[in-house]
Formats: C-alpha cells, sequence, structure tokens
C-alpha cells in the first residue's frame, strides 16, 4: 500500500520545487533527499521520513508548493510497513500518522489595517470547535468575530483585549491531532462571491455599516477631472487630488493618471517603497552584444531577495563604517595551542578566530546596548534587546545567508564552536529553516578566509551595527622604541548613524578590543 | 410549488434602474433574471409615470399652442376631446416602450420572473406569481423595489374621487375642478394636462413657491408664465379632506391662520413618494432598511450585505429614472468585478410643465448657504431671437459660477425645451468647463441653446446681444 508524503514544515509560506532528485521505482531510505525547494529565504532538501520505493511523484520542477503539500506516493519498505501485527506497537504506526501538533492561530485577512480586540472569548485550557469564535475585533468599517480554524485545545493566548492587531497577528496556539493531510484554515463565506476581491471577503461578517446617507450626496472631491478620468482613477485607487493635470488649465487628463501609476510603480519596483521618490535617472538601456558576446545567467532567488534586502538597507540606513586593527598575535598564538591541545584529545573541536570574535562582541554588545538595538518604524523609538543573538554572514553557491547563532552572551566557546559548525553546514547543504535565520540582534560578515583589508558592510535591518572582519595580517607597530611585527585584524564597523553617534562606534571597537583582551584572559585561564 | 430556479445574479423589479441593471449585468456575461410583480417591465417610469405622462403633456402643449396661435392670425377653433383616443394613443406609447424592453430582455437572454418577490434568505426570493409560488436563489441581488405615492391618513385615499398620479394617467374623466395638493413637479405635469383638456385647475402649496427645489427666480417666472393654468394657494396648509356626495371638500389653513372650505370633483395628492423597502422583506437577508423604508448603500451601490446591491428610489433621493439607471450600470459592473463607483458631481432635475423647468448642479440658494463665493449670469430669452420667433420668449437661462475657479456649478432653465437646453449645462459641469470654454463653443444660431453660450459670454464679460454690465465704459 502506497503511502503519500507530504512537504513538511518548511518555515515558509510556499517554496519553489527546483530539483526532483528521485525517480519512480527508485528505493530510498529514510532522510534521503527527495526534492529541493527554495523559498524565500533559503534552499533546502527535503527528505524522506519514510523507506521505500517510489511509486508516483507528484510535483514537477517549477511547482510553488506549501506546507501539507503531495510530494509523492512511496510503497514502504517491509520492516517499514504498517504494523503487520496487530498487537505490535500502539497506534503510532499507522500510515496516515496522527500527530499532536501545536499551531499558532494567527489573524486572517479582515480587510483593513488595524482593528482592536474587543473580546477574548476562549481561555488557555478550552477544547475548541473549528468555527468557534475566539476572539471579537473592531475596526474602522466592521465588527467581526474571528473563528477558530482548527478543532483543538487552546495553549497560549496572546493577545488581550484592547490590543491592535493586523493580519497575521498571531492570536493564540492551539495543539491538536493533525493528520499528514493539513486542516486547511477556512473562512465561512457569507456568500459566494464572485466578483468580489478576496480580500474583501469578510471572515464573519456582522455588521458592515455603509456611509451612504440616503440621498445624493454633494460631489466636489474632484474639481478638474471628467468622469472618464474619475473612473480611472477609481480603477487604480488613484487620489486625484494628488495628480498633477497637463491639460489645459490644468485638468487632469487621462495620461495624468496612467503617468502616476507609472511613476508610482517604478518607484515601488526600484525599492522605493516607501514612497521616497528618488527623483533619479532612468536606468542606462544598453545592448551589451553590440560590443561583444554575452550569456545571461538568472539570478538566483535568494540573490534577488538579498538584493532587495541590501538595496533598501543601503538606501534607507544612513551608514557610517568604522575602520580599526585590533592585535591578535596574542589571542592566535592562543588559538593554536588550544586546538593543538584539542587535537591531542581528540574531541573535535577546532576553534576559529571568529568565534572569539563572537564572543568579544556579544560583551561589547552588552555593555553598549544601543548597538543592539532597533528603531521603530516611526522612527521616535530604539527597542533595546536584552539578549544577543549574532547573524553569522555566510557564503553558499546559492548566495549569501545568515543563519543566527542564539544567546551568544550565554554560550562559551566551545558551545559556539558546535553552533557555528552546525549553522554552516547546514547552509551550505541548503537545509536552514526560516527558524534559523530570524531573532538577529546583529551580524558578523566574515570575509577573512578569503582577503581584503577593509570594506563596507551592509547593515542588515532592523539591526543597526554589522561587523566586517578581513584577513588578520602581519604588521609593524610602533611599540614605543622599535617596530615589531604583530598580528593586526582589520575590522570593518558600520552602523545606523540615526542610533549610533560616531563617538559611540569608535567606543564599541575599544569596547571590543577589551573584551578580545578579556576573552584571551579566560580562555588562558 | 414550481422547480426553483438559479441565477447569478437576481434584480428585484423591473423600473429604469432594475432592468438597466439587469442588461448590463447579463451583457457582462452573468446569468440574470428579474423578478417583475407586473405583466409588462418598465416599472413606474414607463407604465406609470415618465412617460405616459409625456404623451399627455404632448397633447397638452399643442392644444395650447394651437390656442396660442389665434393671436398671430391662425384661427382652429374649439378643440374636440376624445379621451378614449388620448388614451389609447398614451397605452400605444407605453406598449410600444415596453414591449421593447421584453425584446431586449430576450435578446439578453434575460430570464423574467412575474410575481411578487420577497426575501427569504441571504440567497433566497420567494416569489407569488399568477403561476404559483417559485424560489430564486442567486449568488447577487440587486434591489430595485422602487417607491409609491405617500399617502396621508387623514385623506379618504379609498374614494375614486381621491388621486395619485397613476390614476390621474388613467384619464378617466376630465373633472371641472381639480385640485393638486402640493405643488411638486408631478402634480404640476398632471395639472396642466386636465387644464388643458378643459378643468380649472388649483394648486396647494404649504411653502412659498411651487417646486421648493428650484431658485425663487426661476418659479417665480414660471409661476408668472402659468397663472392662466393654475389657481395658486401658496403657504396654506390642507387641514381636512372629506369625501361628501356632491364632491371632494377640502379645509385649507393660510399663513395668518384664516380657514376656507372649497368643493373640487377630484383631488390629486401628489406630496412625494415613498421608498418600497419595508415591502420586500429585506430583513430575511440581513439587508438593513432605515425607519423610512430606504436602504442605504456604499458608492458602490452594496448594502450592509456584501452580495447584495441596492439602486433607484428605494436608496434615496433624487427619486429619478436617470440616476436609477446609471446607479443600475455600476452595480452589475461591482457585481461583475469592476472596480466601478457611482460618482456623478450633478443629477438633473426637469418639470416638464409648460414651460419647462429644468436645473442642474448648484442652486444659487445652495451655493449661498454652503458660502461659495459665486456669481450668477441670467441671460432672458427677451433677447433672444429665436425664442421671440418661437413665441417663448418670456424663458431665461440661468448659470451659477464658482468665482474663484469661473468654473460653472449650477445652471437653471424655464422656458420652451428647457429640459433639453440641460444637457449642455450637465456635462459642462462633469467635464469641469469654465465660463471661457462655454463661451468660446460656438453656439449655432439662431437657437435657444445659444442662451448658454451668452450666460457665459455674461459672466465672461465679452457679450454683444445685451448691454454688458461690464464693459471698461
Amino acid at each position: 500500500m502506497a503511502i503519500e508524503i507530504h512537504l513538511p514544515d518548511i518555515g515558509a509560506d510556499s517554496a519553489d520545487v527546483t530539483e526532483i532528485l528521485v525517480n519512480v521505482g527508485d528505493a530510498i531510505e529514510v532522510d534521503s533527499p527527495l526534492i529541493s525547494v527554495e523559498g524565500d529565504k533559503a534552499a533546502m532538501e527535503v527528505p524522506s521520513p519514510k523507506a521505500g520505493t517510489v511509486t508516483e511523484i507528484k510535483v514537477a520542477v517549477g511547482d510553488s508548493i506549501s506546507t501539507g503539500t503531495l510530494v509523492l506516493m512511496l510503497d514502504p519498505a517491509e520492516g517499514d510497513a504498517p504494523a503487520v501485527e496487530p498487537e505490535s506497537t500502539a497506534e503510532e504506526e499507522k500510515p496516515a500518522e496522527p500527530l499532536i501538533v501545536a499551531k499558532e492561530v494567527a489573524l486572517p485577512d479582515v480587510g483593513t489595517d488595524e482593528v482592536n480586540v474587543t473580546d477574548v472569548h476562549v481561555a488557555v485550557g478550552d477544547e475548541i470547535e473549528e468555527e468557534q469564535p475566539v476572539i471579537s475585533v473592531e475596526g474602522d468599517k466592521a465588527a467581526m468575530e474571528v473563528p477558530s480554524p482548527y478543532k483543538g485545545k487552546v495553549t497560549e493566548i496572546k493577545v488581550a483585549t484592547g490590543d491592535s492587531v493586523g493580519t497575521g497577528t498571531p492570536l493564540l496556539v492551539m495543539e491538536f491531532t493533525e493528520l499528514p493531510t493539513a486542516a486547511k484554515p477556512s473562512a465561512p463565506a457569507a456568500a459566494p462571491a464572485l466578483g468580489q476581491a478576496p480580500t474583501q471577503q469578510p471572515v464573519q461578517q456582522l455588521q458592515q455599516s455603509v456611509a451612504g446617507p440616503s440621498g445624493f450626496v454633494d460631489n466636489r472631491e474632484y474639481a478638474h477631472a471628467s468622469p472618464s478620468v474619475r473612473r480611472v482613477a477609481r480603477e487604480f485607487g488613484v487620489n486625484l487630488a494628488k495628480v498633477r493635470g497637463s491639460g489645459r488649465k490644468g485638468r487632469i487628463l487621462k495620461e495624468d493618471v496612467q503617468n502616476y501609476v507609472k511613476e508610482a510603480l517604478r518607484i515601488l519596483e526600484t525599492g522605493g517603497g516607501g514612497g521616497d521618490a528618488l527623483g533619479l535617472l532612468p536606468w542606462p538601456e544598453v545592448d551589451f552584444d553590440q560590443f561583444g558576446d554575452t550569456e545571461k545567467q538568472k539570478l538566483t532567488k535568494i540573490k534577488k531577495l538579498t538584493g532587495a534586502n541590501l538595496h533598501r538597507n543601503w538606501v534607507r540606513i544612513p551608514h557610517v563604517t568604522q575602520w580599526d586593527d585590533v592585535d591578535v598575535t596574542d589571542l592566535e598564538a592562543l588559538r593554536k595551542k588550544l586546538n593543538a591541545a584539542e587535537a591531542e584529545k581528540e574531541s573535535g573541536i577546532k576553534f576559529t578566530l571568529l568565534v572569539f570574535v563572537m564572543k568579544a562582541v556579544a560583551a561589547a554588545l552588552q555593555q553598549l546596548p544601543q548597538m543592539n538595538s532597533s528603531l521603530s518604524s516611526d522612527e521616535k523609538n530604539i527597542v533595546l534587546k536584552k539578549y544577543v543573538n549574532i547573524g553569522i554572514a555566510v557564503d553558499t553557491p546559492n548566495g549569501l545567508v545568515v543563519p543566527v547563532v542564539r544567546d551568544v552572551h550565554e554560550k562559551d566557546c566551545v558551545a559556539l564552536t558546535h553552533d557555528l559548525r552546525e549553522l554552516s553546514g547546514k547552509a551550505r547543504d541548503g537545509k536552514l529553516t526560516k527558524n534559523d535565520m530570524t531573532g538577529g540582534t546583529f551580524t558578523i560578515s566574515s570575509l577573512g578566509g578569503l582577503g581584503g583589508t577593509q570594506f563596507t558592510p551592509i547593515i542588515n535591518a532592523p539591526e543597526v551595527g554589522i561587523l566586517g572582519l578581513s584577513r588578520a595580517d602581519k604588521k609593524p607597530v610602533w611599540n614605543g622604541e622599535a617596530f615589531e611585527p604583530r598580528l593586526m585584524l582589520p575590522l570593518s564597523l558600520s552602523y545606523d548613524h540615526r542610533v549610533i553617534d560616531g563617538a559611540e562606534g569608535v567606543r564599541f571597537l575599544n569596547a571590543l578590543r577589551e573584551a578580545l583582551d578579556t576573552v584571551r584572559e579566560e580562555l588562558q585561564a | 410549488m414550481s422547480d426553483p430556479i438559479k441565477a447569478q445574479v437576481v434584480v428585484l423589479g423591473s423600473g429604469p434602474a432594475g432592468y438597466s441593471a439587469a442588461f448590463r449585468a447579463a451583457d457582462l456575461g452573468l446569468d440574470t433574471v428579474i423578478i417583475e410583480r407586473f405583466s409588462s417591465l418598465g416599472g413606474v417610469c414607463l407604465n406609470v409615470g415618465c412617460i405616459p405622462s409625456k404623451a399627455l403633456l404632448h397633447v397638452a402643449k399643442v392644444i395650447k399652442d394651437a390656442r396660442t396661435l389665434s393671436a398671430h392670425g391662425v384661427e382652429f377653433g374649439e378643440p374636440q376631446i376624445d379621451l378614449a383616443k388620448v388614451r389609447a394613443w398614451k397605452e400605444k406609447v407605453i406598449g410600444q416602450l415596453t414591449k421593447g424592453l421584453g425584446g431586449m430582455a430576450k435578446l439578453r437572454k434575460c430570464r423574467i420572473v412575474n410575481g411578487y418577490g420577497k426575501f427569504t434568505g441571504p440567497n433566497t426570493i420567494a416569489v407569488e406569481g399568477e403561476d404559483g409560488p417559485v424560489e430564486v436563489t442567486f449568488e447577487h441581488a440587486i434591489i430595485a423595489a422602487g417607491s409609491k405615492p405617500i399617502q396621508l391618513p387623514f385623506i379618504p385615499h379609498d374614494d375614486p374621487r381621491i388621486w395619485d398620479s397613476t390614476d390621474a394617467l388613467e384619464l378617466r374623466e376630465t373633472p371641472k375642478r381639480l385640485l393638486l395638493m402640493g405643488g411638486g413637479i408631478i402634480g404640476l405635469e398632471m395639472g396642466m394636462v386636465y387644464q388643458a383638456l378643459g378643468s380649472t385647475v388649483e394648486v396647494v402649496e404649504m411653502l412659498d413657491q411651487v417646486i421648493p427645489a428650484a431658485d425663487k427666480d426661476i418659479i417665480k417666472n414660471f409661476t408668472k408664465a402659468t397663472r392662466d393654468v393654475y389657481q395658486y394657494r401658496l403657504e396654506t396648509k390642507v387641514t381636512a379632506v372629506e369625501a361628501q356626495p356632491e364632491g371632494i371638500s377640502v379645509t385649507f389653513e393660510t399663513k395668518d391662520g384664516g380657514t376656507e372650505v372649497q368643493q373640487y370633483d377630484a383631488v390629486l395628492v401628489a406630496i412625494g413618494r415613498t421608498p418600497n423597502g419595508k415591502l420586500i422583506d429585506a430583513e430575511q437577508a440581513g439587508v438593513k432598511v432605515t425607519d423610512r423604508g430606504f436602504i442605504e448603500v456604499d458608492k458602490q451601490l452594496r448594502t450592509n450585505v456584501p452580495h447584495i446591491h441596492a439602486v433607484g428610489d428605494i436608496i434615496g433621493q433624487p427619486m429619478l429614472a436617470h440616476k436609477g439607471v446609471h446607479e443600475g450600470h455600476v452595480a452589475a459592473e461591482v457585481i461583475a468585478g469592476k472596480k466601478h463607483f457611482f460618482d456623478p458631481k450633478v443629477i438633473p432635475s426637469i418639470a416638464y410643465t409648460d414651460p419647462e423647468v429644468a436645473w442642474v448642479g448648484k442652486t444659487e440658494e445652495e451655493a449661498k448657504a454652503e458660502g461659495t463665493d459665486y456669481e450668477v449670469s441670467i441671460f432672458p430669452w427677451a433677447a433672444s431671437g429665436r425664442a421671440l420667433a418661437s413665441d417663448c420668449a418670456d424663458g431665461m437661462t440661468k448659470l451659477i459660477w464658482d468665482k474663484e475657479t469661473k468654473c460653472v456649478i449650477g445652471g437653471a432653465v424655464v422656458g420652451s425645451n428647457a429640459g433639453e437646453l440641460l444637457g449642455e449645462i450637465g456635462l459642462a459641469i462633469e467635464m469641469g468647463c469654465d465660463a471661457e470654454d462655454l463661451a468660446l463653443t460656438i453656439h449655432a444660431h439662431p437657437t435657444l441653446h445659444e442662451s448658454i453660450g451668452l450666460a457665459a459670454e455674461l459672466f465672461e464679460g465679452s457679450i454683444t446681444d445685451l448691454p454688458n454690465p461690464k464693459a471698461k465704459n
């Protein structure tokens, strides 16, 4: 009997199938990779949860799939087949394993940006039915009850009456039994809505108040646009008050609306999403073939996404990059000594300079917590984080990824070495999950293995600082009497000047230098 | 019960708003059903409103013109009126139009269910028809159930001598003395017909002018031109109406408190119309109906229930066919997925009396009340060659301007064919025309619509057909 293999939770909403790694008829082992997928943040291989023979492949390269999508059919290997003897094992071995899973219930699309929680109808521990209202919300336009998409037990409630929530805000965590075919969160549609945009489909419409009074109301909204222009503006949602008319006597023409939309799209697509038009010249269009042979290569999905993020961060954050060298002669000597000792013990531990720097950075961040903060989106507050999670930029064949090492301030160099090895292994194999790449408070980009002296790393928003490491090199350093060859590690610290002053930037590097000494002293002890 | 009927869109009511919505929906590829309680399509407008009244007004106008001509040397003698034939002519006009509608419905594969429809749920309407009850289930509904004449509790409406507009249009007889209760458009139009046919017509109105929505100067002109048609009782209340064997006895109370009792052969009660919102069990579908029977909608004609729209008289004033038609189109387009809005700047109003009274956009009264910095320019038809030649020199064309933008924001015309002249003003307002645009547009000479260009020239200060108040010396 063939069993269904579904895409496990990959931490992303959807992913594209980039490669099928098995063929029908292949005999596969547990954990052998079945397909490769590429999501927003990571590329990964999907391992088989079972051993067996592939009988049918249900996806194709280029398909966009998501958690729960049927990937292939597998004829289970004998030893792994459903229990032949009924008594042998308990229920867990049914082909469609019921799993107890915890899932977050988030606010579905309510049609408005923000709504207020007016009532919470459930408590932790409640057993609730699918479609049972869990909270009431009230927005500008409507009040509604949000039904539960699942049947199960409430284990955590994440909102309280009075909270302001938006689409996607986590409301509660539920525990429930799930078959591999994940229950689809379904919104009870009031009625089939032909021609209505999906966003207008309310969750559970109790009362939608309409603004229209009975009777024709004055319409003096547009002094200078004819009915056809008004219609076109309505279709594109253009506020005519913002459109400059190029017609006779400043009348708004259809072309003005079209140009307005084109310009808005251009700004959006070139990354100025926040409405900050840069007013730049158009990008030069060059036919490169006229100068010689060329070859077109597609950017990987990761590269495209990284590019968009980097561009935004570069344009939106006023960067300052501070360079400095730090003397790591003694630290490097110690590192070699320690590694020799570990090798003798055959512990498998091999310290890198990066781990020491991470440890020191964590100490410096705790000393200067502004560097471990984020600017609020209204740019009125900074959020200081009491934890230190350091992202490490890793170069992979698919592009740049930044896995995050958590709670660096609480870990010793051995633990950090383990974490780092695990994460960089996952990164190279394309097995990082979304969870591995979120929650960072500061980033380190090490190009030390490759060379270079200094560079200007781009801040990984919403973090406010990033430290670049180049290759440590012997340099002559004046010791008061003579030049002495010392091993100098070049540091390139970029910070968000809206949050960090120049003096603070230098102070951070000084703190880092002292922290490196402390790390060395502690390791020596 | 017959087999239930299924439709993507069901339109309740086939007046101008309803059939426009249904035909537009069908043309946009939606499977559409019209529910109509009467055997012919067209609603009040075609059957007992706009169209039959215009047929009768045409008759009245020709009678009047023939009489007027005697002053210019052509004598026709007293008209011989055969009411039955007049009625037949009116019915023929109606028949032609409703038949046309039926044909167009067929062409569009719009199904018609005859009978009285009432909601039974958010997606169902039960129709009580001659062939028994039938259920219509729908994905979307457009309510176009219209309005009906207002009745007052102290009036014995069941007496055959108490008329509403529908009764008046039946043309059963020519009463000797006819009282119009209410000085609105419908009453005045019907009064004019009966006056031409031989009745003595009186108008009683509580306010100090008939057609209260129009500007005073316009109505003053109209009142003067119609002093031989109507006897006016302004600022007068009706306090009692009693049916007596010899006639309908009506008690009036004037502004100064004096009372007077008069007897009429017929009384036409035309004090307004009330929406039919409470007659269709809208609440069964969850649709909110106001105390006054209106259904509130948003700018896309959507009621509080997102898949149910409403159009026409039932959603509010002005209760005019042309407003309903446009609303019907938008509702159908929205259902078909278009991002359209009911978004006009102005809706024209016309009284098809003789002279006609027509206005669009801001009245002077409204501009004043809103504190708009406005200016008025009036071209009197006495200065129009065409008006003089057509014996309608007592008309006038009035334009209202925003002094700051120099754009036309309103206009009113009283006179022969005033309603036909209104189109240009409406278009000018929608297009944001200023005085120069209107003045520089060459209007044909001699025409009545020339008066619009000349009124603009007056405002501009470039007029030569009249003394120019804005000339330099």
